[in-house]
């Protein structure tokens, strides 16, 4: 980061703790055995979101998904998912500690993220996710 | 009201132009009378009006000399009063260090504290040294910059060059920083309305009472246009004024409209996105702290309609340059919006009905109209009526010829033109030409869509035509006149849009009366009773280029309107031909004999208007400049002395200086300690992707040239990709993790090489299941190299049996060092035993400061990649891009043992058979040996047979790589010469800069330890 982190009255932005941060990447025909495997149903629209019991997963690409979970839990989910791998062949990468995830709230939320983002955000549902760019770096939005 | 006294040239301008408190009319036009404002213009204090521009105050001051003429450095007055102005440029000071050239002085607001001056003379605006141009004005004919600066040669350093330099451009450049800042956004909206007159007015009421969402702009700080000069008008029943503010009003209180006003849209790029400069600060006296001055809008827009008006064209004759003369429509923005009369006796001169309205206007107004000056014959007798109910005299069918006056305009002399005959001269005496030859559509923006234009032989103007966008042309941009007319246009152009846009409106219609309708002609220049080769009549204002310089380069050859513009640089200033590009193009046709539409129409270019460079930079600047990459141990590496350079993106250092030490010496240090005992280095920035699914395997085998299939899990190996051409792209040792799992490092360029990776996968090899993931930034990579690095790291070690038989040289595994999680290779890139340690990013600086502790021990020495990239070359090991340039094949560079020639398939294959690729006397990389084992040779220097042969010397290599070895206490060098592996032990020249040159035998390229001993553990 090369600009100080503020905060302003319309505006907050901070840093989110740590989580467990994988990539899926599999064939959507064998989503159910990911699906088990995570203990979720995978979202299988472009953007959608599926979470509960502190984990959640976004369709990023027609056969990427963004999984997150409890920090404690990264080990025993790499554990499942490399049960799962005889079953249905896919990749599952530990991305944590390859991007953090900065939290941008306040009424002008979107307009912050308007100076660099060239993404139309207004009609975006929240939960749903993105990838896109914020000036030249590569992020994944999640509203 | 100047604060000084009062100069001769001001006094006659005051005989001239009445009391020059007279030129204002009190409570006239949109300016505050209550409030004024106080500036300096060339250093002496002005007073003006809230509300006045530049311009505007200083005609209500009587002075219309601003500027010198580019090549002739002859006074020049403002012409118009808007952004289209070629000659008022000005530069404005607005704080310390806030200094900007070429405003224009008719859009700049003033504010107490602003500071002009004027450009382009010395050592006085009125008495300007370089003014002697004008007299040699033969030597700067149409195509001057040619013909001058060609010889004699040895005159381009000193003379030509500083010429052209410094006739470039206006006004001085800043050579210091910008102290302001600079924001940009993005917007995205329905219906983007470029122009907020009555078109655009009328075209944003239609759409945004549908509830689209409408953004307005407009490059005005008051919106209206041509309503602002047109106060007679009613539309509605209301005067025009009022209509405006209750029109401006509405969607000022709609949540869907944005209005913006000092908003220049600069460029219509595809898809509808269009760029806009909003100013925001400089109008104000007290700017807010940390207000960016201008904000950069990328507007992507459903929907984009562009009423951006027309832009009158000047008469063309003998003098029509003189402070004085300018457009008839300026005249009478200045009088009805800013409440100035920009001379008491002025002289229209016309071929349209419009500039009629103005004399009317400015003889209602009190000033005593000289003369009616119409190249027609055929007038409106309503016109004709009006002016002689107003004792104006109307000399038709006539033409201009001259005029006089040093610093403003005295008298125009004008003759009738009869039977084609030009008749006898007559003098009118005036203090201002006011010049209107037609209209033309501003298309710019629609021009940057590359949009055709059509040529319209009744207007006599180019119109739009097919159209490549999602836009809509409306009002006088399409050749229409009268408010009536434009409001209907603008109207059904806001219909048109949200009709497109899947929506149902209807146009709004309006009741207009006293509407200024009319005809007009254009003409090329006027016809002149005298020599037409030494008239003086402008046609590009800005950059000083005449009728008769057009014609000369018709003479000369130039047939194209592309040629000719760029022969006599007509049309090339900032502004881009707004006033020039048709007189020029109508005068061109006339001299080739052709209809204009066959001679062409040059192509506007983004921006419309001079941008800053700050704008478009916007927060690109300083340590925003781009984005810095730093790996997770920059910190360690910034606490602990290091010195960094730029490594693609990222932030690398580059050597740690102890107290005392220069670079050289800190790098021979660090290199010693890594060979003799233990040297430690950030490789984080090694791009890592992993390559994963069962197809893995295959999927190497296909993009690398090395075999895969036999590599057992554990095992890594140096990995080499191709281009489809045969040439070297990316390198890396690539570890397989599991049977179906790689991890892939490469140069810095990862990115790139994942492109290509997934470019393959997804177009060429949909069928093989493998997925690639880029995790560069997931790990911390810390290289440990040196006889003692094993003793280092196996204690550390856990889960994984670090002894030699065990984990040899090129092995991979999963394990905890230190008790982090981690990949650990044994791989070597200075020659030394050594290993990688991958751990998760967050443990990246723990890991190297555990590892710094317990080095202790061995005196462990960090280091950077100055002593990487010495070590690694004192091994011939390549650097991808140093000692490779895109057209260096695996045997060039001599590691075709990297190539599996088993295998039947893989990327850049089938070229590795080329011809080209086999023939012998390929440029190959070799080992260079100075002759003076101090000389150290100059990376990048070119290498002959022969350093006596003559010049141009035939060139046969270059060096890539050459350092100071201290482990051989001599410099050595890589370089790729022609047959340079049949040329072992030749002695080859390297010319240096002074003018002599270094010896150097060709060697191979492994200089240290070639048997590869001290890559074992002991």
């Amino acid at each position: 980061m090369n600009a100080s982190i503020k905060s302003f009255d319309a505006i907050s932005v901070t840093v989110l703790p740590a989580v467990a941060r994988l990539n899926l990447r599999i064939a959507p025909a064998n989503l159910e055995v990911a699906s088990a495997a995570f203990g979720l149903p995978l979202p299988g629209k472009i953007g959608q979101r599926v979470a509960a019991n502190g984990r959640a997963a976004w369709c990023l690409s027609p056969d990427e998904w963004l999984l997150h979970g409890p920090e404690a839990e990264q080990t025993a989910i790499v554990a499942d998912f490399a049960t799962a791998r005889v079953k249905a062949p896919r990749s599952l990468t530990v991305i944590s500690d390859r991007e953090f995830t900065i939290a941008i709230t306040g009424p002008r939320a979107q307009e912050l993220l308007s100076v660099a983002c060239p993404l139309d955000l207004s009609g975006m549902v929240p939960g749903t996710a993105k990838r896109t760019l914020f000036d030249s770096a590569q992020v994944v939005l999640i509203r | 009201m100047q604060a000084g006294g009062l100069g001769a040239d001001q006094i006659q301008q005051i005989q001239l132009g009445g009391k020059m408190s007279d030129l204002r009319i009190s409570d006239r036009g949109r300016v505050d009378h209550a409030r004024p404002v106080r500036f300096t213009f060339d250093g002496k204090t002005f007073a003006g009006l809230e509300g006045d521009t530049v311009a505007s105050a200083l005609l209500a001051n009587g002075q219309h000399l601003m500027g010198r003429g580019f090549k002739y450095h002859r006074p020049r007055g403002v012409v118009t009063a808007g952004s289209e102005e070629p000659n008022a440029l000005i530069g404005t000071t607005r704080g310390p260090g806030q200094f900007e050239p070429n405003t224009h002085a008719t859009m700049q607001e003033i504010y107490d504290g602003l500071s002009t001056e004027s450009q382009n003379k010395w050592p006085s605006l009125k008495f300007d040294i370089g003014a002697i141009n004008d007299r040699l004005y033969m030597l700067f004919s149409a195509g001057f910059y040619y013909k001058t600066f060609m010889w004699p040669k040895s005159f381009w350093d000193k003379v030509y060059e500083p010429f052209i330099r410094r006739a470039a451009g206006l006004g001085r450049s800043l050579t210091y920083l910008d102290p302001d800042h600079y924001a940009s956004r993005y917007l995205h909206c329905d219906v983007l309305i470029v122009g907020a007159g009555p078109s655009g007015l009328a075209a944003a009421l239609t759409a945004a009472r549908s509830g689209p969402s409408v953004v307005v702009v407009d490059e005005q700080a008051e919106m209206g246009e041509a309503l602002l000069s047109e106060p007679s008008v009613e539309i509605d029943r209301d005067q025009v004024w009022g209509w405006l503010a209750s029109t401006l009003a509405e969607p000022a209180s709609l949540p869907n409209v944005r209005l913006m006003n000092r908003s220049t849209a600069i460029g219509y790029y595809h898809q509808n996105m269009v760029g806009l400069c909003q100013k925001l600060t400089d109008h104000l006296s007290d700017v807010p702290a940390d207000a960016p001055r201008e904000r950069l809008w990328r507007v992507r827009a459903g929907q984009v309609i562009l009423a951006q008006g027309a832009i009158d064209r000047p008469m063309v004759f003998d003098g029509n340059d003189r402070p004085g003369v300018m457009m008839a429509g300026a005249a009478q923005t200045f009088l009805n919006r800013f409440g100035v009369k920009v001379g008491v006796r002025p002289v229209i001169l016309t071929s349209n009905d419009s500039a009629w309205y103005t004399a009317f206007d400015l003889a209602d107004a009190g000033c005593k109209v000289a003369a009616i000056v119409d190249t027609r014959t055929d007038i409106p007798p309503a016109l004709m009526q009006a002016a002689m109910s107003r004792q104006i005299e109307a000399l038709t069918g006539y033409t201009a010829t001259a005029t006089s006056g040093r610093l403003r305009v005295k008298s125009i002399r004008v003759n009738p033109v009869r039977g084609g005959r030009v008749g006898a001269a007559r003098t009118i005496a005036c203090d201002a030409v006011l010049m209107c030859g037609g209209w033309t559509p501003s298309l710019h923006l629609f021009s940057h869509t590359k949009g055709s234009l059509e040529w319209d032989a009744k207007a006599k103007a180019y119109l739009p035509g097919h159209k490549t966008e999602a836009v809509h042309i409306a009002g006088a941009g399409r050749g229409l006149w009268g408010i009536a007319a434009v409001l209907a246009d603008g109207a059904q152009a806001g219909a048109d849009a949200l009709r497109d846009l899947g929506r149902k409106a209807g146009a709004a219609t309006y009741a207009v009366t006293n509407d200024r309708t009319g005809t007009g002609i254009t003409q090329k220049e006027l016809p002149t009773d005298r020599s037409p080769s030494s008239a003086k009549a402008f046609v590009d204002f800005q950059n000083d280029v005449t009728a008769k310089d057009i014609r000369l380069a018709v003479r000369e050859g130039m047939r194209s309107i592309e040629h000719v513009k760029r022969y006599t640089t007509n049309g090339m200033a900032t502004d881009q031909g707004k006033l020039s590009n048709m007189n020029g193009l109508t005068i061109a046709s006339d001299a080739l004999g052709k209809d204009i539409p066959q001679v062409g129409l040059t192509t506007f270019r983004p921006p419309y208007t001079p941008t800053t460079f700050g704008a478009l930079a916007g927060y690109h600047k300083g340590s925003h400049f781009e984005v810095t990459r730093k790996t997770p141990i920059d910190s360690w590496a910034v606490e602990n002395g290091a010195a960094f350079e730029p490594v693609a993106l990222w932030r690398r250092a580059s050597y740690f200086s102890k107290a005392g030490e220069d670079m050289h010496a800190a790098v021979n240090r660090e290199c010693r300690a890594t060979r003799q005992s233990l040297g430690i280095f950030d490789a984080s920035t090694l791009g890592k992707i992993e390559v994963s699914g069962p197809d893995a395997v295959e999927f190497m085998n296909r993009m690398y040239t090395n075999p895969w299939a036999k590599l057992a899990p554990g095992k890594c190996r140096y990995g080499l990709l191709l281009g489809e051409d045969g040439f070297i792209r990316d390198d890396g040792v690539i570890g397989r993790m599991r049977d179906d799992l790689f991890h892939v490092t490469t140069t810095g360029g990862a990115a790139r090489v994942l492109n290509m990776m997934e470019d393959y996968l997804q177009t060429e090899w949909p069928d093989l299941q493998v997925w690639l993931t880029s995790t560069t930034e997931e790990w911390a990579t810390i290289a440990i190299n040196g006889p003692n690095a094993h003793k280092l790291l196996a204690p550390l070690v856990e889960g994984q049996n670090m002894s030699d038989a065990a984990f040899p040289h090129m092995s991979v595994a999963e394990c905890t060092v230190a008790s982090f999680p981690s990949r650990l290779f044994r791989i070597s890139f200075t020659g030394e035993l050594g290993f990688e340690v991958n751990v998760p990013a967050r443990h990246g600086r723990a890991l190297w400061e555990k590892l710094m502790e317990v080095g202790k021990a061995y005196d462990v020495c960090p280091y950077g990649t100055e002593t990487m990239h010495i070590l690694r070359a004192e091994k011939g090991y390549i650097i991808i891009g140093q000692d490779t340039d895109g057209t260096v094949t695996p045997e060039d560079a001599g590691i075709g043992w990297a190539i599996g020639k088993a295998k039947p398939d893989f990327v850049g294959k089938r070229s590795l058979a080329w011809p080209d690729i086999v023939a012998k006397g390929r440029k190959q990389l070799v080992g260079l040996s100075t002759e003076n084992p101090k000389d150290a040779l100059v990376e990048g220097a070119q290498i002959v047979l022969d350093p006596k042969q003559p010049k141009p010397m035939k060139m046969i290599g270059h060096v890539t790589s050459s350092y100071w070895s201290e482990a051989l206490g001599r410099s050595i060098a890589m370089a790729v010469v022609q047959g340079g592996f049949d040329r072992m032990g030749d002695t080859l020249h390297i010319p240096t800069a002074d003018g002599g040159s270094q010896a150097a035998k060709v060697t191979g390229s492994v200089f240290d330890d070639p048997a590869g001993d001290r890559l074992k553990v002991e």
